[in-house]
């Protein structure tokens, strides 16, 4: 009697294929990978030391280590386009253990570098871009934090670029040079108009 | 064939005079097999100094090794070029030259074609030069004229795709070995008569084994261990994987058998302090430690009728001093006097100096009987002769602690699995309770952390598999599934080798009794301070998702590394280690128990991390190996040795102190002062040759103008 609310179209998404297969792969995806991210990401035995160091995997359904298996298997397509991507702190818990010495930290940087060519990037993270071009700062100052800032005897605003606006210019200029703006306002356009 | 008649007798005229005269006149017997060559290479033999070979004949014998050379390399090109190089007066090629056709195909050519040397393009000499020596001795030559060209290992196997390459490189090859060829000379390895003891260093399951092995054989054994009790870590053990036997019930019986065996004299308390010698006549001297407690026999020897230690335990009751005891891993005391455990073999109590105040209440309590106490006993040194050794110094345990995530000498409740053993075994500190370090309370839940340390590529932890860790986090699961009903085991595991016979079989017996495996490498572990209780943090990987676990007891199962000693022990006896550490076996497959100092062997895990029972058999193994000499009563050594060419010889003696192992000296010969060789302690390394400002060192068969014969070939291409 009781019907669950979408049960159908659950329960079809449940019975599709869900085999891999070889097609799946791309074969150079892990070698693009350890070329940006300098590290061995072939050799992940699939341990969990990384998940389970991770502050993001009890607290969403980001798995690193699922990530790490992509990135042998090639597994391009679903590891870029998987929303968990973009979970990561870049806290490096996992990278301060790993037993094979891999940086899967560096691994996720990697897969994100190579989605931003493909226009896959959370708008969150392209405004933390426009931020930054803005105020160098991804989260800047706000009043909120200036009078914290005052009543802990420090400067309103911190030594950055906050306080010495003339370096802005350098900022935008690396910004620039990998078209990181550029390619923010156009995403950010064509996905909110 | 009259060559080997030749030296056969050369041989034995050699012995007898080794057994008249100590110092072995091989100076002579060269001179003597130099003066009766064999016929065909009657004008090959060249003395020492030689630099040419006009009449050389030598025949090339490319192998395909199957596709492995062949594969890589154009082998008629090869066959065709090696025809046009000097001195070449046969080739031929053979798939596999080392089988029996290929040695046949040797000997004929060699016949046939009058042939004064061998050279094979091949694999690589360490497995098959042996072959094709011996194929070059039935061929009616002198082994020794044999010469093998690298052209697999160091060729066809390097340059796979590189066909062109390859195949010139290996003309080249074939060039070098040509021109080596044709300069070897006869030479006759020397023997020398084998001491007909053994000595056994660690007693260890492996150590003893071997002992009982050897002493079975009728071998004088001499075995030597650091501690104060034989037994190793077995003795530490409760029970063993798979059968589940107490480890003392088997262990003991053996711990009897080697302190009473006749030809087993056993030196505990003792390590090596130097070793002088070779194969058959290893001088070794051991340092027994003073141990401050005589044994019946030393007091009798002192004159004191019916004394020495009897083990009653008289002077540990008045001790004051108290100490952790090493063999319960620090978690019971013991005094400064002190046995491991009461069934320590020999059952002979022993002072810990470096604890001792000299209060002398020992003394007094052993009273005016026995006086087995001196507390003034010195370190005493002792030289014995032995023909072959048997290294088997075991293992540590790695330092856990310096993998920090998981809290060891941090959190009270993580423990190793070696102190799990002896807190689950009844005669350890608990009488066989297992408890909480913090609270003395029973676990209920307790987690196995396996891989320790082990499989990691940090830097910090060991890249090796322990090998026994799986096994034996399954025998505790079982122990504490038996011992405290309701307790549930969490064995957190990457991979379970349950390799060996019946250990699969254990695996799911295990399961069965209701251990839940994890699957999913721990990360870190964390205490909360006020239960004492523990976080286990991991990723149940099958399940996809992260786990916090909180359990009373965490039982690390951590790595092992080699004995602290055993770097120093190695260098005494030449033997290397593998980049790991372990000590280096002479061949993985082939010898396994061998080493590359002809005489040495080894068992148990000092060769690398191996269980009781490979432990057992390996140590079965290097008996027979060590075995062999002695039984032989001689031993061939390989005749690589210098020889002085005394006319060149400036007798100026640098040489003498250059040589790593004392086998040079200067003595006076027809008024003038010359070097002299002590052949069966020249290890050939070259070391004087290489040195020697007026050239007046031959090192046979790799004498100056052989070596310069094949950087000639190479840099001109073979022009004169
Ligand atoms: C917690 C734990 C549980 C285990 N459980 C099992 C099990 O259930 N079943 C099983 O099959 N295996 C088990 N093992 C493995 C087992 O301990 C080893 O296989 C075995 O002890 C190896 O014996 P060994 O003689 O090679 O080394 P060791 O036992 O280490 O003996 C070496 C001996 O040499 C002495 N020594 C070292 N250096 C020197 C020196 N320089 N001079 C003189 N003496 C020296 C040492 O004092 C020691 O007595 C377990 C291991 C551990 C850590
Ligand atoms: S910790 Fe390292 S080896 Fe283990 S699963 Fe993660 S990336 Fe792979
Ligand atoms: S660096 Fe990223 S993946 Fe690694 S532990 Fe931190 S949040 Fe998790
Ligand atoms: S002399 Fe040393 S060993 Fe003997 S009782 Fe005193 S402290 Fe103990
Ligand atoms: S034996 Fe098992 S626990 Fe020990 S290192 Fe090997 S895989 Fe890990």
């Amino acid at each position: 009697m009781a019907r669950t609310k979408g049960y159908p179209e659950a329960l079809e998404k449940k019975l599709k294929d869900q085999r891999f297969y070889r097609e799946d792969s791309t074969p150079d995806f892990v070698n693009r990978i350890e070329k940006i991210s300098r590290t061995m990401a072939h050799m992940c035995f699939q341990c969990g030391t990384c998940t389970g160091s991770c502050p993001s995997a009890p607290r969403s359904s980001y798995r690193i280590r699922k990530f790490m298996r992509r990135a042998v298997l090639g597994l391009e397509n679903e590891a870029l386009t998987d929303p968990d991507l973009w979970l990561c702190t870049t806290c490096y818990s996992c990278t301060d253990r790993c037993p094979r010495d891999i940086a899967p930290t560096d691994v996720i940087m990697a897969m994100r570098n190579i989605a931003f060519t493909h226009d896959i990037v959370p708008v969150n993270f392209l405004k933390t871009v426009q931020a930054i071009y803005k105020t160098g700062h991804g989260v800047p100052n706000n009043d909120v934090n200036r009078a914290a800032r005052e009543k802990l005897g420090l400067t309103r605003d911190p030594p950055t670029t906050h306080m010495y606006p003339e370096y802005m210019p350098g900022i935008r200029k690396i910004l620039d040079h990998y078209h990181m703006k550029e390619n923010a306002d156009r995403i950010v356009k064509e996905r909110e108009g | 064939m009259m060559v080997e008649k030749k030296k056969t007798t050369t041989k034995k005229t050699e012995t007898k005079k080794q057994e008249a005269k100590k110092v072995a006149p091989v100076k002579q017997e060269v001179k003597k097999q130099a003066a009766a060559p064999a016929p065909a290479a009657q004008n090959a033999v060249a003395a020492p100094g030689a630099t040419t070979q006009k009449d050389a004949r030598i025949g090339v014998f490319i192998c395909h090794c199957g596709t492995n050379i062949a594969g890589s390399m154009d082998i008629q090109a090869v066959q065709d070029y090696a025809k046009t190089i000097p001195h070449v007066a046969y080739v031929d090629n053979y798939k596999y030259m080392c089988s029996m056709p290929g040695q046949t195909l040797i000997q004929k050519a060699v016949k046939e074609n009058n042939l004064t040397g061998v050279v094979v393009a091949a694999c690589t000499p360490r497995l098959h030069e042996p072959t094709f020596r011996t194929a070059t001795k039935d061929a009616g030559l002198n082994p020794f004229r044999f010469e093998m060209a690298n052209i697999r290992d160091q060729n066809s196997w390097v340059h796979m795709h590189d066909r062109e390459g390859s195949t010139e490189k290996a003309k080249d090859a074939v060039r070098i070995a040509v021109a080596k060829a044709a300069l070897l000379q006869d030479l006759f390895p020397k023997s020398v008569p084998v001491e007909p003891a053994a000595m056994v260093v660690g007693a260890g399951v492996a150590g003893m084994q071997a002992s009982l092995d050897l002493a079975a054989a009728g071998i004088k054994t001499y075995l030597i261990e650091s501690d104060m009790s034989i037994g190793g870590r077995m003795s530490q053990l409760d029970k063993t994987f798979p059968t589940l036997d107490c480890s003392q019930c088997i262990l003991t019986p053996k711990m009897v058998d080697v302190g009473r065996s006749e030809k087993i004299e056993l030196m505990t308390w003792s390590e090596v302090e130097n070793v002088e010698g070779y194969i058959g006549n290893f001088e070794v001297t051991i340092k027994k430690k003073a141990r401050g407690v005589m044994t019946p026999k030393e007091a009798a020897a002192k004159g004191i009728v019916g004394g020495g230690c009897n083990g009653c335990g008289d002077c540990d009751a008045v001790c004051p001093v108290i100490k952790p005891n090493v063999f319960e891993v620090g978690m019971k005391p013991r005094k400064a006097i002190y046995i491991n455990h009461p069934q320590v073999v020999p059952l002979i109590y022993t002072i810990d100096f470096n604890a001792c105040v000299k209060c002398g209440l020992c003394v007094t309590a052993c009273g005016p009987e026995k006086r087995a106490i001196d507390l003034n006993m010195q370190d005493e040194f002792i030289k014995v002769k032995v023909g072959t050794v048997i290294l088997a110094t075991g293992y540590d345990i790695f330092p856990i602690e310096n993998k920090q995530e998981w809290g060891y000498k941090r959190y009270e409740n993580v423990i190793t699995s070696l102190e799990f053993e002896r807190l689950i075994c009844a005669s350890g500190p608990t009488g066989g309770h297992l408890v909480r370090p913090s609270d003395g309370q029973t676990p209920m839940r307790v987690a196995f952390v396996l891989c320790a340390g082990s499989r990691d590529n940090t830097g910090i932890g060991k890249p090796y598999c322990s090998r026994f860790c799986c096994m034996y986090s399954l025998k505790h699961a079982h122990q504490i599934v038996e011992k405290i009903p309701g307790c549930v085991p969490y064995i957190f595991y990457m991979d379970i080798r349950s390799f060996g016979k019946m250990y699969e079989e254990f695996y799911y017996r295990i399961q069965n009794e209701g251990a839940k495996f994890i699957r999913g490498r721990v990360a870190n572990i964390l205490e909360d301070p006020k239960t004492k209780n523990l976080h286990v943090y991991a990723d149940d990987t099958l399940l996809d998702r992260p786990v916090d676990m909180e359990v009373d007891l965490v039982v690390l199962a951590a790595a092992i590394e080699p004995k602290a000693d055993t770097n120093r022990t190695r260098k005494l006896f030449g033997v290397s280690c593998s980049q790991d550490g372990w000590l280096l076996e002479a061949h993985p497959k082939l010898n396994p128990c061998g080493t590359t100092t002809a005489g040495v062997f080894l068992a148990g895990v000092c060769q690398g991390p191996k269980d009781i029972p490979d432990t057992v058999a390996q140590a079965e193994g290097a008996a027979s190996a060590a075995s062999i000499p002695i039984h032989m009563g001689e031993v061939e050594l390989e005749p690589y040795f210098a020889q002085c060419i005394e006319e060149k010889c400036a007798g100026c003696g640098m040489c003498v102190n250059l040589c790593p192992y004392s086998a040079l000296s200067l003595v006076e010969k027809n008024g003038r002062t010359v070097m002299q060789v002590t052949e069966a302690k020249c290890k050939g390394c070259g070391t004087c040759g290489g040195f020697c400002p007026g050239g007046a060192i031959w090192m046979q068969h790799f004498a100056t103008p052989q070596i310069v014969a094949q950087i000639d070939a190479f840099l001109l291409g073979g022009e004169e």
